[in-house]
């Protein structure tokens, strides 16, 4: 700010945001003391120890283990395939012409709005009948299929302005249009598709509802947390540290790729940035 | 040579310096052509997974949604059509009609509060960009948690017991007697949802209407500032106005998310006490996959669905018409 910023501002902020971070602290503080010393709160300072005991004792109590695994794969391959199939699709439908383009695009890039729980109903009794129910194909499919909608509007927005000389020079050569996409268009284009990656990559992770359907015995981080803090269950300390481990991989990634989030939340929304 | 070089590759704005005789028409009409059929099987080879993948689990869904809900299916029976019947026992079904209730309280008070408090804070914030870096951070971290952490972290809050960080703040300020089982009481279970939710939420708006802020030209701020506006004017008359297109943007994205929001009051409450705190969109989870009546939770996901298409049709018009 030009000359005197308020000094009153950063404090009211820095105020306002301990109603953010007390409770972010709550979780943590929670997971390094005894159960039997937060009984009265997690704040409570009259006996003060830390110890490790949740953090090695959690493995054997709770599934976590297979649901990092489990998380790993699911966002992972995920990731993996929107970022491979996107570029392609987004650069056929902004630089070739084919029947039906438009129309194509239109519905695809108008999927976002669209609930998931509009698409879990057939899914189920679809999987259910090709016994794709707790394969983990019954999870990746939606994920990738869902992903199209919001990605590939990202890539082609970032395609509009891409110099068409590059391509026609490419044509000129004797490329043809997979060859010119292989090696003009896709080597160029590498920054909205590790931004769609990021997206991918959070959403992947933190889905509850599609995993909490189709998997049973193979489950993710989110769904067995679900569980956990569903039932009755007195072991706030374990549970925090559940908590945890089931949201530090994605919180890491959202907080190191933050711009490129904010970025691609508007994209999503239907406006370009 | 192929006629893709001298046809030009937007397919369009066709400008040449001397002036266009018939027959050029022609040829390059027909020289467009050949190019699109010359593309057309490169094009349905690279989209051909997106299109089987998105037939898959978008097309095919949403067609058999809307065909699932004019059929009554109670587990394992042979379904049995019943046209219109599921809609018309929807809309007499007090359940239902409370969760249309719920879902406008959710989704207005949820949106309000998260896009109001963000924006509030980011205005605040425009006036202190650097100082304010932290404070800013910190908040936009509660937005990258998973939303079924998000719904632990606030049952540590309302907890009725001892460690339950509300009930000991409100007798430690000596407001001991409006201790209360937040989540166990009808009356109190959808505010506690709606704060814990849009606590979480807040971040992103935060985040999307600074940086709208942060476009103001800083040659105009000092211009206003020379002029003898005050931290005040600049806000009102400069950054205020300016912040909107930010705004709308977080008000539809925040609005989307909470229609179809469903974690957090699966992990909070599970829809109780007795059914108070589900929204339609955790309706049908409830219809479909605990009593396994498809067809009626297929026919409130439609109504779910026809909220979104209206508070999309602006988004949804955009879109279309700039998909060239």
């Amino acid at each position: 700010m030009i000359g005197k910023a308020p000094r009153w501002i950063p404090i009211v902020v820095g105020l306002i945001s301990i109603l953010w971070i007390v409770p972010l602290l709550g979780i943590v503080i929670t997971s390094i003391r005894p159960a039997a010393d937060t009984v009265l709160g997690w704040w409570q300072l009259d006996h003060i120890e830390l110890t490790l005991h949740a953090w090695t004792t959690v493995w054997s109590k709770y599934p976590l283990a297979s649901g990092f695994v489990v998380s790993a794969e699911l966002a992972g391959i995920a990731t993996i395939g929107s970022m491979i199939l996107t570029p392609a699709a987004a650069y056929a439908f902004q630089f070739l012409r084919f029947p039906f383009r438009r129309t194509l695009l239109i519905i695809i890039i108008n999927a976002f709005v669209l609930p998931q729980q509009v698409v879990v109903i057939p899914l189920f009794t679809l999987w259910r009948q090709m016994g794709l129910i707790d394969n983990l194909a019954s999870v990746l499919i939606p994920y990738v299929g869902l992903s199209f909608a919001w990605s590939i509007f990202l890539v082609k927005n970032f395609l509009e302005d891409f110099p068409n000389e590059l391509i026609e020079a490419a044509r000129v050569d004797g490329c043809g249009p997979i060859s010119t996409f292989f090696r003009i268009v896709l080597p160029n284009t590498l920054a909205p598709v590790f931004a769609v990656g990021i997206l991918q990559f959070l959403f992947c992770w933190n889905s509850l509802l599609i995993p909490l359907l189709f998997l049973r015995s193979h489950i993710p981080l989110p769904v067995v947390f679900a569980q956990i803090s569903g039932m009755y269950d007195p072991n706030w300390d374990l549970r925090a540290v559940a908590a945890i481990v089931t949201t530090v991989v994605p919180l890491l990634v959202f907080l190191v790729f933050q711009r490129q989030f904010a970025g691609g939340a508007m994209a999503r929304s239907g406006t370009k940035d | 040579m192929t006629d893709a070089t001298q046809a030009p590759v937007s397919g369009s704005g066709v400008t040449t310096s001397s002036p266009v005789t018939d027959s050029d028409r022609r040829r390059l009409a027909a020289a467009r052509r050949r190019r699109w059929m010359a593309d057309m099987p490169a094009a349905y080879l690279l989209l051909a997974p997106v299109l089987v993948l998105f037939a898959f689990s978008v097309v095919y869904p949403l067609i058999q949604t809307i065909w699932l809900s004019f059929w009554d299916i109670k587990g394992l029976y042979p379904p049995k059509f019943a046209g219109f019947g599921n809609f018309v026992t929807l809309f007499n079904d007090a359940t239902f009609l409370r969760a249309i209730v719920t879902t406008l309280l959710w989704t207005v008070c949820t949106t309000v509060l998260s896009v109001g408090a963000g924006w509030g804070l980011a205005l605040l914030c425009s006036l202190a960009p650097k100082a304010t870096l932290i404070p800013r951070v910190l908040i936009f971290t509660a937005f990258g948690v998973s939303e079924a952490v998000t719904g632990y972290i606030w049952l540590g809050i309302y907890r009725p017991d001892a460690g339950g960080v509300l009930n000991a703040l409100l007798s430690a300020i000596g407001l001991g007697q409006f201790a209360h089982p937040w989540l166990g009481d009808a009356n109190t279970a959808i505010w506690c949802l709606i704060i814990a939710y849009s606590w979480a939420q807040t971040g992103l708006p935060l985040i999307l209407i600074f940086a709208a802020t942060q476009a103001v030209s800083r040659n105009v701020i000092e211009a206003a500032h020379i002029d003898g506006a005050g931290p005040g004017a600049i806000m009102r008359y400069i950054i205020a106005p300016l912040s909107l297109p930010g705004v709308r943007v977080a008000l539809f994205i925040n609005l989307l998310g909470s229609l179809r929001a469903f974690d957090t009051i699966y992990v909070l409450t599970g829809g109780g006490p007795v059914r108070t705190t589900e929204t339609i969109g955790f309706f049908m989870f409830r219809e479909s996959f605990t009593q396994f009546k498809l067809g009626y939770g297929a026919a409130a996901t439609l109504v779910l669905l026809a909220a979104v298409l209206i508070i999309s049709i602006p988004a949804i018009i955009q879109r279309t018409k700039e998909a060239k």
